[in-house]
């Protein structure tokens, strides 16, 4: 399914990440393990055409992707960014409207399906992104991306600053969509047990490179090395 | 091959770097060369050319303004005419008394271009107004007093000022001190401009070099950086104004007496436009460039065209500013200097930002020795009350109250998006907090500006590492240790020493763009320490750092924290475990929890919040 | 004070707020859409002038040329766009030295076709009378078109899926790409719009103003003042500064001359800024 190859990009002519190769398979959900500044958020963005690419290419059932991030989300890429960029001048239903426009789908189906996956945006649909709280533009990011209709979605550290009871829900959803849906995830995350609740596999990302590559049930064992990778 | 050239290109790069270029000289070459040619050239040539130079002279202002202070400003010939017009004002009234009519219109005309100039710059810099707004505004300003003078009569003593009919009888270029004395030939006129712009050029190429210049070009580099160097930049900012202000001004005075008769069309949009039309083909920043571009479009006007005023000019004028910026970035003399640059630097120059790990090493004990004998309040205290911040329907900081004293390290720590970066912000006054209070020592800082709370003692380092690119390590720290009390001397002592507390020596002369990561965040917390705080303020100062790096700020953090109060905010717990702090946990906005490292270690809730365990963090 | 002075007095500001809204919006749909600042605006109003007088000469009749130099102003800023602004994405000052360079060819290119005068629309011009005074009917027919203009760009934007993403674009571009959104396209649409917006300006105003190389000059001004002092909520801010200062600088004006009312704009321009920094709608919570 996604499958990106010898990764290497950064800014102007900083490079952050040096050499990632990761692939997430058909309806798999993938977590990105690492601590702050390892790079997580530059691979996320370098999938997504979003920073400099100074090597490696990004491919969706085989299929190069081309450079154009707009392109890339209408071949199959969701993207949900690090620190819930909703358009804060728009109205939640506008929102979600942007994205299925974008990638020529229905707007008011669009807007139907998310409220129907998300009630909680339904009862905001009058108000403007803005104004929400954390979590609740978190679910917004979520739902807008989804309405791109992705094969493969990048979620890049959806709990951060985010309420627990919030992250729970979060989890639960896209397991569902997972399941039922099949959805392909890609997890940046530093939060680690929301990573184990829903992801199988995981890679560890240190300074700039992937170091391991494990499964949720090697992380629970060994939290030992994990703690020590994480930096915490 | 390799050595000789390489340490030739690195003289000349230090020549370079040191006394800025050897642009004064090749510009005094070329004032000479014009002025040897008053001597030869056809008077009718020597006509013209004198308004190509007065010209330049306006692009200098513009030049200043823009390519030194970053504003673009389109309201240049206003404070051109303006200048023109009361310099006028008074030749007329006075030179019959006195012969010489340049020392009536010149000191008239930069004083009132200067009024002008301080009155909208004092409204665009103290109002801090964004660098679009504050363009559109000079351009509205140009607008308005065009309409204005259109209509504009009066007299003031034998000066007729009539509207849209002009002025007239303007007196010329006497320079006798007679009542006889006549009005010079055209090719004396045109030395007589050539001299007075060759003084002007050198005094701004001597201020653009002086500590005012070092502020002005670390204004534009990093407006926001320059401020938590302790510098009131809109005071710096409405000087450079100012002082364009008056150099237009005086060229406006030139200006009136070549034409001997002004009208309202010297403030008209043509004329404005032509202005950066000059500093764009001339090169953008480099002084000397508006005289190269005033000249090449005059000099082409007259040569092809049927001299400056022809019909067609404004269209092909109009045509010429598109093509300009779409195509031509770096102008005349940008061009060459790139050119000279490449053949003497080699290119690699820029790209070296260095790809092999120079450790820095840090002398603490020279740190602690200069700790010693800084004028540094000892008891400095900060502290904030119920202090809250809301951005949109996030509460990113949560009624916090802190009390920050010497003598220990204090740490703030959370993961993510807990508010952290948000909550130092207020303290340093880049937020104003939506409630609550921030206290120096006692004092109420909650509403003043950043660079007076730098003043009072602060001293802060921002996430990322922020140094000015295009000026040097040294320069750098120059600047750090200027702008705490504007002292050159102590500016001179401090980085000297601080050069030598990050071992910077050896690179003193790199520009701060081409160093390494790592580097950049030393020279970072270098100029900090060049302010010699009493109150420390340290974003994730050890992101992007190696193992030993970090070991080394650890050890500098804790010596800063024996005579000051020292606050770092991280979640690299690695570092955090190190300083021996006591830490305040931030979660979701608010004071989590507050204790000792090795206490917090023991509390699984802390874990928890780091690892998005779930029981413990419900139910808190 | 009369009765009927007043009620004049409110209505030639009212039709004088209006006009400055038609010839402004242009603008503020760029500002507000792009990010950039046109400062060929004026001329593009021009630009829809002569547009309009062209096409009745050749017997269009007159709502017909309106829509004809709405239309034809549009698809010229949609060319301009394509070859000059898409190339200084992200140079705003760039941008703004460029369309400065195309308003003065713009200006020139109008002197040398059409001279400094032309013959007005001759538009049968009638009055009502309000007790000793009269106005225009036409200047209160520009009330009408100024609100359902307004009303209109209100619709495209919060409606249209151009508005919508649009919107979005401005708004964080990194994100919007990230949805999918093209904005490049988006950004040559607004453009043409911000130019059809000038030249229905030009053609709705003829009446009033007759076509002349430096019409636009009587707008910009004021109309870059009002955008500048509007802030980022930019078409209702632009609106309610515009409309403001408009009717204010007619009353002043009405006082003195048109010279004191510019100024008073500028003034007041300017301390709105000094007490707004980020100009009056830094924070309102709304969609435009």
């Amino acid at each position: 399914m996604l499958q990106i190859s010898n990764a290497n990009g950064g800014y102007k002519r900083v490079t952050i990440i040096r050499d990632c190769s990761l692939r997430v398979s058909k309806g798999e959900i993938v977590a990105l393990l690492g601590r702050n500044g390892a790079g997580k958020s530059t691979l996320m963005k370098y999938t997504m055409g979003l920073v400099d690419t100074f090597g490696g290419s990004v491919s969706i059932d085989g299929n190069t992707l081309p450079q154009s991030t707009s392109k890339r989300v209408k071949m199959g890429l969701g993207y949900v960014p690090q620190g819930r960029y909703v358009f804060p001048r728009l109205s939640v239903p506008e929102n979600i409207a942007v994205a299925a426009l974008a990638c020529g789908h229905n707007r008011h189906e669009s807007i139907d399906d998310a409220f129907e996956d998300f009630p909680i945006l339904a009862e905001k649909k009058e108000a403007l992104a803005g104004t929400l709280s954390g979590g609740q533009q978190q679910i917004l990011s979520i739902a807008r991306a989804l309405a791109t209709k992705p094969q493969v979605l990048l979620l890049d550290e959806p709990t951060e600053g985010v309420q627990p009871s919030i992250i729970e829900e979060i989890g639960e959803k896209l397991k569902r969509l997972n399941e039922e849906r099949g959805l392909s995830i890609l997890i940046a995350e530093q939060n680690l047990d929301f990573c184990l609740s829903i992801a199988k596999r995981a890679y560890i990302l240190n300074n700039g490179s992937i170091s391991h590559e494990t499964t949720r049930d090697e992380l629970i064992e060994n939290k030992t090395i994990l703690h020590e990778l994480l930096g915490v | 091959m390799g050595n000789s050239s390489g340490s030739i290109s690195s003289l000349l790069r230090n020549f370079r770097l040191r006394s800025s270029d050897p642009s004064i000289f090749i510009a005094l070459l070329f004032a000479i060369s014009l002025a040897l040619s008053s001597f030869w050239i056809d008077p009718y040539l020597a006509y013209v050319g004198t308004s190509w130079i007065i010209f330049g002279l306006l692009g200098l202002s513009l030049d200043l303004v823009w390519g030194r202070g970053g504003l673009l400003s389109l309201g240049q010939t206003s404070f051109y005419g303006i200048g023109g017009y009361v310099g006028s004002i008074a030749a007329i009234n006075f030179a019959p008394l006195t012969g010489n009519s340049l020392i009536w219109a010149l000191p008239f005309g930069a004083i009132s271009g200067a009024i002008l100039a301080t009155l909208v710059g004092w409204f665009i810099f103290y109002g801090r107004m964004g660098s679009l707004q504050s363009t559109i505004l000079t351009y509205t300003f140009t607008l308005i007093v065009w309409t204005i003078t259109l209509s504009f009569t009066t007299e003031i003593g034998e000066a007729v000022v009539g509207g849209d009919n002009g002025m007239s009888n303007i007196p010329g270029f006497v320079l006798g001190f007679d009542q006889n004395a006549s009005s010079l030939s055209p090719n004396m006129m045109f030395l007589t401009v050539i001299v007075i712009s060759a003084i002007i050029y050198l005094i701004v190429a001597f201020i653009v070099r002086s500590p005012f210049g070092m502020v002005i070009d670390s204004i534009r580099l990093d407006a926001v950086k320059a401020e938590l160097l302790g510098l009131d930049i809109r005071l710096f900012q409405t000087l450079m104004f100012m002082l364009a202000g008056a150099i237009a001004g005086i060229a406006g005075g030139l200006f009136g007496a070549w034409a001997n008769y002004l009208n309202p069309s010297i403030f008209s949009v043509q004329e404005a436009l032509l202005v950066p039309i000059y500093v764009l083909v001339g090169g953008l920043g480099t002084l000397i460039g508006p005289f190269v571009g005033a000249l090449t479009v005059g000099g082409l006007s007259f040569w092809l065209g049927g001299g400056v005023i022809g019909g067609q000019t404004t269209l092909v004028m109009g045509a010429c500013l598109i093509v300009l910026v779409i195509f031509l970035r770096k102008g005349i003399v940008g061009g060459i200097q790139t050119v000279f640059a490449r053949i003497f630097d080699g290119s690699e120059v820029r790209d070296q930002r260095s790809q092999q790990t120079s450790q820095v090493r840090v002398n603490l004990d020279l740190l602690e020795k200069l700790q010693a004998s800084a004028k540094i309040q000892r008891d400095a205290t900060l502290k904030t009350v119920d202090t809250s911040k809301r951005f949109g329907g996030v509460l990113a900081v949560d009624s916090v109250s802190q009390v920050f004293e010497p003598g220990k390290v204090r740490c703030i720590i959370g993961p993510n998006g807990a508010g952290k970066s948000s909550y130092l912000k207020t303290c340093t006054g880049a937020y104003a907090p939506d409630s609550g209070m921030v206290l120096y020592s006692g004092q109420d800082i909650t509403k003043i500006n950043p660079f007076e709370r730098v003043k009072l003692g602060l001293g802060i380092k921002m996430q990322t590492a922020q140094v000015f690119d295009e000026l040097s390590v040294k320069q750098n720290l120059w600047i750090a240790g200027y702008g705490n009390g504007l002292n050159k001397e102590r500016a001179d002592q401090v980085s000297d020493e601080m050069l030598d507390v990050l071992n910077m020596r050896e690179i003193s002369t790199r520009l701060a763009s081409t160093l390494s990561h790592g580097e950049q965040q030393w020279l970072d917390i270098g100029m900090v320490l060049c302010l010699a705080p009493s109150v420390i303020l340290l974003d994730e100062p050890a992101a992007g750092m190696s193992k030993e790096e970090k070991r080394q700020l650890s050890e500098l953090v804790r010596l800063m924290a024996k005579t000051a109060t020292v606050v770092v905010v991280d979640h690299d717990m690695d570092f955090v475990r190190t300083l021996d702090a006591e830490v305040t946990v931030l979660h979701q906005g608010a004071v989590f929890a507050q204790a000792e490292i090795d206490e917090l270690r023991k509390d699984e809730r802390i874990l928890d919040i780091y690892l998005g365990r779930r029981e413990s963090v419900t139910n808190f | 004070m009369e009765l009927d002075f007043l009620a004049t007095l409110l209505l030639s500001s009212l039709s004088s707020a209006a006009i400055l809204l038609i010839a402004t919006v242009g603008l503020a749909v760029m500002f507000g859409l792009m990010g950039v600042i046109n400062l060929a605006h004026g001329e593009f109003i021009m630009f829809g002038a002569y547009a309009t007088l062209f096409a009745t000469q050749i017997g269009v009749p007159y709502p017909l040329a309106i829509v004809f130099a709405t239309i034809v102003t549009a698809i010229f800023g949609g060319i301009v766009e394509l070859l000059i602004i898409r190339r200084l994405y992200g140079r705003i000052f760039d941008t703004l030295l460029a369309t400065w360079g195309l308003s003065l060819v713009l200006y020139q290119s109008a002197v040398l076709i059409f001279g400094t005068v032309t013959p007005g629309i001759g538009l049968p011009i009638s009055n009502v009378q309000i007790g000793d005074y009269s106005i225009s009917v036409y200047l209160l027919f520009l009330i009408l078109v100024a609100a359902v203009l307004i009303g209109s760009l209100y619709w495209l934007l919060t409606k249209t899926s151009y508005g919508i993403t649009a919107r979005a674009a401005i708004q964080d571009r990194e994100t919007a790409s990230a949805v999918g959104v093209e904005s490049a396209r988006i950004n040559t649409m607004t453009f043409a719009l911000g130019s059809g917006l000038a030249g229905f300006a030009g053609a709705i105003l003829l009446p009033a103003i007759p076509a002349t190389p430096n019409m636009g000059f009587a707008f910009v001004i004021k109309a870059f003042l009002a955008v500048v002092a509007a802030g980022p909520v930019t078409l209702t801010g632009t609106v309610a500064v515009g409309s403001t200062l408009g009717m204010v600088g007619n009353i002043t004006a009405s006082f003195w001359t048109s010279v004191v009312g510019d100024i008073v704009f500028f003034l007041l321009t300017i301390t709105i800024l000094r007490i707004f920094p980020l100009g009056i709608s830094g924070r309102w919570r709304l969609k435009l």
